[in-house]
């Protein structure tokens, strides 16, 4: 008998929360993909650059995480757990880089939530969205990322 | 320097990114891939939980893949160019697994003053499976 989904949090909105980016996380996130991009990683070159400073590699908004908000809750409430999830899809898009010391503010939302039977049996896709604002909150990047639950 | 600048002037469609050979993949990188990311998955780090999780073994975050795709793009276009980047993940990456990320360029377009380069990106195992594909978009400068 394969698990239920609840489709009911189809156009949940989670409260907004705000990151503020580390300048040593960025360094941190580059290195673990074995990125030397010097813009990444070198203050010198970063402060010399058109953007004034180090930018993030372009999928380090994914490290934007609501501290307070309980991962595990929510696949509960979706009806599964951490074990039979899967990454399925993954977008950005980036209006501006993302840099250090500054404050961002993200927004997520359950966008779509439906089953597809795969090679591999009944699947569940959940479907979120993320935009970021900046300090005058306007839009520099949304990400779109799509969680697929082995049913 | 291995990060040339490229013009928008000089890409053509059909022109191909240098490709980024990437791993082994040891579980030394999974581990620090999830404390720089945060993704604390055990399905990543601890073979025990992900042969109970039916995955046979553990594998790498997709994201991982996604992070060497980003830098295959930008190893060619520059930090700070990508405007778009959307990946499906098609494969799983194991350990000893050797990703190599390629890509193509597949349209052009200009708008006010924006240029921008549209690419096909995918990442692919040594057995040439792709393990990730998808599309970006860079914007470039123009030769002045």
């Amino acid at each position: 008998m394969p698990i239920q989904i609840n489709k009911s949090l189809i156009g949940r909105e989670y409260p907004p929360y705000a990151v503020t980016v580390e300048r040593g996380k960025i360094k941190e996130f580059a290195r673990a993909l074995g990125d030397a991009n010097s813009l990444y990683l070198d203050d010198r070159v970063g402060a010399a650059s058109g953007w004034g400073d180090i930018i993030a590699p372009p999928t380090f908004s994914v490290t934007f995480r609501d501290e307070t908000a309980d991962t595990a809750a929510f696949l509960r409430e979706l009806g599964t757990d951490i074990s039979r999830v899967l990454h399925g899809e993954q977008e950005f898009e980036l209006f501006r880089p993302l840099q250090p010391g500054r404050t961002y503010l993200c927004r997520a939302k359950v966008v779509d939530i439906y089953e597809k039977t795969g090679r591999s049996g009944p699947m569940a896709f959940v479907v979120r969205e993320t935009s970021i604002a900046d300090g005058s909150n306007e839009i520099v990047a949304t990400m779109r990322g799509v969680t697929v639950v082995r049913l | 320097m291995k990060y040339g600048k490229v013009y928008f002037d000089d890409v053509k469609v059909g022109d191909e990114l240098p490709p980024l050979v990437k791993g082994p993949i040891q579980q030394i990188q999974l581990t620090r891939y999830a404390g720089a990311s945060g993704d604390f998955n055990p399905i990543h780090q601890d073979d025990e939980f992900a042969r109970a999780a039916g995955m046979g073994a553990v594998f790498a975050h997709g994201m991982l893949s996604m992070g060497f795709v980003g830098q295959a793009v930008t190893d060619w276009s520059g930090a700070g160019t990508v405007r778009k980047l959307g990946v499906r993940f098609a494969a799983l990456v194991r350990l000893k697994d050797v990703v190599t990320c390629r890509g193509r360029v597949v349209g052009k377009s200009s708008k006010d003053d924006v240029h921008l380069v549209e690419l096909e990106v995918w990442a692919e195992n040594q057995r040439a499976e792709k393990v990730v594909t998808g599309r970006a978009t860079v914007a470039l400068p123009v030769r002045s």
